[in-house]
């Protein structure tokens, strides 16, 4: 009976580690794809500044801006940019994000505190969450075809909802 | 595994498994039509109603009391949620939370959502969710038939 018991709290503890894991999965995934897309809008900027150089400190702290901001997103703000659709709260939302993000990138000196740089960069993380809303939004629209297709198969293939062009023929074989 | 239909015009319907020994196919097939002939016992206002499996669209536990749910009415059951998902076999019914239990013949339509989540819609228009720690063991289910 106690081994039983430890069985079951052993399977409890594993079933948390696993969905620790896939959250914080999910969180590290999204704090790249941002951290990429930061990445980008450097890099084109110090290029077009003539530098072929970029700041460790800079990218150490776009990286860990971005893994807290993917911490903040998932835990307080609803994880918007994965929602079905958005409303007020969600744009709310996302202006503070690239609010955080635009500050952010001021203070640590990423753009040499360019006015005109900044604005772009904060018009350019709008439009990387709107992407990110969208492939989201296709990504789920495509999997809920593919949800469909099976469930229609399921519920054919056992016959409690057999479809009239699919009435088995006497003597078939398989 | 082969499979023959014979069409007869007198009769009752008769399903006869032929095997050396019971496969896993047999099994899963044996527990389909044992869960359509199985009949199960429901409460409402009083009265005691016989209920089959193919009516339910859905059973759910709330404050340790067991309801199905057909199209129209709720049961209450007098079993509870672990022993009707036995009872209802491993074929068409699906543990869909801690509390839930669903037909998969009885879903419209099906939604992915955020965070790995599923909707399903149910026939009668009623929206269930099917949680993210269920739901990867629902699309195989589905993969299952094909």
């Amino acid at each position: 009976m106690k081994k039983r018991e430890e069985g079951v709290k052993e399977r409890a503890k594993m079933s948390l580690l696993e969905r620790y894991l896939a959250v914080e999965i999910g969180i590290e995934f999204k704090a790249c794809l941002y951290f990429f897309c930061i990445l980008f809008f450097y890099s084109m900027y110090r290029l077009l500044c003539g530098s072929m150089e970029a700041s460790i400190l800079h990218m150490g702290e776009m990286i860990f801006l971005t893994y807290g901001m993917g911490y903040l997103q998932k835990y307080i703000l609803a994880n918007f940019d994965e929602a079905d659709r958005w409303g007020l709260r969600e744009i709310g939302f996302l202006l503070l994000c690239v609010g955080i993000y635009t500050a952010a990138s001021y203070l640590g000196g990423w753009f040499d505190r360019r006015g005109f740089v900044t604005v772009l960069y904060a018009l350019f993380m709008t439009l990387a969450y709107i992407c990110g809303f969208l492939v989201y939004k296709v990504k789920r629209t495509l999997d809920a075809k593919q949800l469909n297709e099976d469930l229609r198969a399921f519920q054919g293939r056992d016959g409690s909802r057999t479809p009239k062009d699919r009435i088995p023929q006497a003597g078939r074989e398989k | 595994m082969k499979y023959t239909i014979e069409h007869i015009s007198q009769g009752e319907n008769e399903v006869i498994l032929r095997c050396h020994s019971p496969s896993a196919e047999m099994e899963q097939l044996i527990r389909f039509l044992e869960s359509q002939d199985r009949k199960l016992i429901g409460n409402k206002d009083g009265i005691r109603r016989i209920l089959e499996p193919p009516q339910i669209l859905y059973v759910e536990s709330v404050e340790g009391k067991t309801f199905a749910y057909t199209e129209s009415e709720v049961f209450q059951m007098e079993y509870s949620l672990a022993q009707l998902e036995q009872l209802l076999g491993a074929v068409n019914f699906f543990r869909c939370s801690k509390s839930m239990i669903l037909n998969i013949d009885k879903v419209r339509e099906l939604r992915s959502l955020a965070s790995n989540r599923i909707e399903a819609t149910m026939c009668s228009g009623e929206r269930i969710m099917i949680s993210r720690t269920y739901a990867s063991d629902f699309r195989k289910r589905l993969k299952g038939a094909r």
